[in-house]
This record gives structure tokens, sequence and C-alpha cells, in this order.
């Protein structure tokens, strides 16, 4: 069972590296998401008005969506490879897999909705 | 006599994650690693899950900016920097050495990382109490 | 030096316990010595693999105080005078009675690499620190891996992952990539970039802990890591 184990097929992969990248990019993302969220208004907490008004801004919108993609992208990565450290077989990883991606763009087009409402409501 | 002895099969063992006999400071830093992941994990979820009460109305999302004034929130909010700062910190040191760069010197970032957790922990519990009225 | 030897004992059809025999061995003796004292005082039955008792031919791996550690070079003064020394088999490997474990993960993983076994390491010049033999100006010096398996045995990622190559294989295959001698270098590559190869390791470095020898197999993951990467990521740009 070991031999069989050890002599699966073996297929390249980028999810180390996408999980190295997406991690040195939340440095920046979340500095700058922390800063932006308790740095600017009094008080360290944006109430309604000032989250409207903040995500009003087209490029803070951009740098919220792009934050909320790749922490997702980044958290989901690594739950895959927590699961993936306990050896399971073939078809159950190419399962998880996709059942991650899915989860992940779920939460990330909710996220997009919600700061799309947001800022719709906010208008009015 | 003789007797065949059948060996037992190799067997997963995820306890072994949470076994720290014998460990050294590097199995500490992926303990950390792991623990401070789940729990980001789940403050994710958490964290979107809340923020809908943004799209339910003003009066819905400045409630919640209330409780999320109260004292015991705020520590919670400590430990959440907490788990960023490990997780961040000692992220850095992984991608580092897992390009290559650094690695005869991976233990000495591994106490950087730690040191600069912990003051800038405290930074910003002083910075969450102080600003925070 | 008085010692007690607290020693995993599992024989095939009963549970595994621990037996704790006391032993007197010289103060400059090794863990080895300690053990074979208890199985030639006390129980006969004691099964443990030993060999050439000076770290070269790596048979005698195994855990003292929950360390992988290679008892014939571990000397007893590291634990003292009366202290008692909890022996176990290594980790991550099928037991097969008392402290011998079935070490074919081992030759399985170093088979799948290509048993990259001898190496030109480097050709070491003396610069003062050690003085050579006479009449010898240089010296080469080959593998360090003497295939014990302590690495093996301290991973975290052996513990729960049957299919991961782990540090020995990885290691030996940075050396087998620095000097194929006629090995198939691309499927060297295919073997580790893979989610069970490299990309398993998360870093713990328990495994240059556990290493007798000086191989440091976290190091050479690290700079595989990179050498890939930095491969994957040229010929994604068209390199």
């Amino acid at each position: 069972m070991v031999e069989k184990q050890l002599t699966r097929e073996r297929s390249s992969s980028w999810s180390w590296i996408l999980q190295a990248f997406t991690g040195v990019m939340l440095v920046v993302l979340l500095g700058l998401h922390m800063v932006v969220q308790h740095f600017v208004v009094k008080g360290g907490l944006r109430n309604y008005q000032q989250v409207a008004e903040y995500l009003s801004n087209p490029f803070v919108f951009l740098l919220e969506v792009a934050f909320l993609i790749i922490v997702t992208w980044h958290a989901l990565l690594g739950v895959r490879a927590v699961l993936f450290d306990l050896g399971l077989k073939p078809a159950t990883e190419r399962n998880w897999t996709a059942a991650l991606t899915v989860i992940g763009l779920i939460m990330i087009a909710y996220g997009i909705w919600l700061s799309v409402t947001i800022v719709s409501q906010g208008r009015v | 006599m003789s007797t065949e002895v059948e060996p037992k099969p190799v067997q997963r063992k995820p306890l072994e994650w949470f076994n720290l006999k014998g460990k050294r400071v590097g199995f500490w830093a992926y303990v950390v690693m792991r623990l401070s992941a789940a729990g980001l994990v789940l403050y994710l979820f958490l964290h979107l899950v809340i923020l809908s009460q943004l799209a339910v109305g003003p009066a819905a999302w400045d409630n919640f900016v209330a409780i999320a004034k109260a004292p015991a929130f705020l520590l919670l909010d400590v430990v959440l920097i907490i788990g960023i700062l490990a997780h961040g910190l000692n992220g850095i040191r992984l991608a580092l050495i897992g390009f290559g760069i650094g690695v005869p010197r991976q233990k000495m970032m591994l106490w950087i990382g730690l040191v600069l957790t912990i003051v800038f922990s405290l930074l910003s519990a002083l910075a969450i109490f102080a600003e925070t009225k | 030096m008085k010692l007690n030897v607290k020693m995993y004992r599992y024989k095939p059809g009963s549970e595994p316990h621990y037996d704790t025999f006391p032993v007197e061995v010289p103060d400059t003796g090794n863990v080895l010595d300690a053990i074979e004292r208890a199985w030639a005082d006390h129980d006969m039955s004691i099964m443990f693999r030993h060999a050439c008792h000076h770290a070269s031919c790596g048979s005698c791996g195994l855990l003292v105080n929950d360390q992988e550690k290679l008892p014939c070079v571990t000397p007893v003064k590291d634990y003292g005078e009366g202290a008692t020394l909890k022996i176990d088999p290594m980790r991550n490997m099928p037991v097969i009675t008392d402290l011998a474990v079935d070490a074919s993960p081992i030759y399985q993983r170093m088979q799948l690499i290509g048993m990259p076994i001898i190496r030109n390491a480097e050709t070491l010049r003396p610069d003062g620190t050690e003085p050579l033999p006479n009449g010898v100006e240089t010296f080469k010096r080959f593998e360090n891996c003497l295939e014990c398996g302590l690495c093996l045995s301290a991973c975290p990622v052996m513990a729960t992952d049957p299919q991961f190559l782990g540090p020995m294989a990885l290691a030996a295959a940075e050396r087998a990539l620095a000097e194929p001698r006629g090995l198939d270098a691309e499927r060297l590559y295919q073997l580790i970039d893979d989610e069970h190869g490299l990309w398993r390791c998360h870093s713990s470095f328990e495994c240059t802990e556990a290493c007798p020898y000086e191989v440091d197999p976290g190091a050479a993951i690290m700079r595989l890591k990179r050498k890939v990467a930095a491969r994957k990521i040229k010929r994604l740009l068209g390199g």
C-alpha cells in the first residue's frame, strides 16, 4: 500500500507559490485596509455614513475588492494545504479543490454585491 | 517455530501536530501558523457575515459599531491582532526562506518575528484602547 | 554512570507498554551501550537494530526522551547520573517489534529518487583550523546522509501524509540535480514539483534538528523550492 501511495501520478503545482505571493500582497493590502478603516476616522470605527462615503471612492472600492479576492484566495489555499497534509486520495483532493474554489467564488461574489449595495444605498 | 510478523500499516496521526514533546522552536512556529490560520479563517467568515448588517441599513450597522466599542470586544480585537501579526510576520519568513532567501538565518528571522509580534501587539493594544471611546 | 532505561516494548499479539531497566555504563558510554546493557543484563527478548556503532551505517535511529537520536554516538553524559532515558522507536514508520521499525518508507523513497548516494560534495583545502595528516593537501567529502531515517521520524508532515516524499528524498534530489550522473533530471523535477513532493514542506526544520550528520535537509528543500519556482516562472514567461 505504501508503494502504491508513493508511486501515484505526480503533477506540477502552483499552489505553494500562489500562497506565498498572495501572502506577501496581503502584508500591503491588509496594512492599507487597517489604516483606512481604523486610523482615519475619529474613534477608530466607521459608522454607516462613513463606510458609504469611503466606498464611493472608486480607488477605495477597487482596493477593498482586491483585498477581498486576495485574502479569500490565501485563506482557502491555506485550508486546502492543511487538508492535503492528510495524504488524501487524488480524487478526494480534486473534489476538495473544486469545493473550496466554489466557496471562494461565492465569498467574493457576496463581497462585491455587498459593496455595490452599500454604495448605491448610500447615494439615496 | 517461526512466525510471519505482519507490520502494522503506516497510520496517519494528525494528533502528532499537537505533540510538542521534544520539539524545537521551528515546530512551535509551525503550530502557531496553523492555529492562527484556523482562527483567521473563522474570523474571515464571521467578518463577512457581520458586514451584511451594512446592507440592512444605517441603524443596524451603527448598532453593531456601538457593541464593537465595548471593552470585551476590544479585547477580542487585540487577540485578532496578535493572530494577524504572528501569522503575517512568520509568513514573511516562510515566503523568504521558501524562495531561498536568508535560509542560514531562518532561526534568527523566527526570533525577530516573535519580538516584532510582541512589540506591535502591545502597541496595537494601546492604540485600540486609547483611541476607541 | 547508573541510568534507568525506560523502553517501549511491543510484541505482536500483546499491547505496547514501557519496561524500565536499571543499567550501569561507563561515563564515556553512549545511549546504545545502555540499551545493550538492558538487553544483556535484563531481557534478551529486546529487539533493536545496531551495526557499526560509529554513525556510519544509520541502523540504530530511535527516540531518546522524544528526540530523534543515533544512540551509538549520543553520550550518556548528555543526560546525567541517575537519569531516566525514555527510548521509543522512530516515528512515522510501522513498528515491527520493540524498537525495530519497518524502514521500507526510507528505501522506497530513495529508490524513487534513484539512490543518489555517492556524489562529489566538495573538495576541501585545509584553512588552518583543522590539521590534515602528513602528505594530505586536500580531501573530498562524499555525502553526509546515512539514510538513517531520523528526519522522516521528526517531520510533522510525514506523520500525516504517507505520500510525502520526505526530507531525506528531497535533499537527495537536490544532490542528484546538482550532479545527475546519468539520472533523468526532468523526471526528478516532475517528482518533486508536486503537491506531495516539495510543496508539502512547511519549514518546521525538525528534519535539520534531527539529522545527526549535518545534511540540513530543511535548507536543501528551501533551495530546491527556489530552483523549482524559478524554473516554473521562467517557463511560464516563455523562457
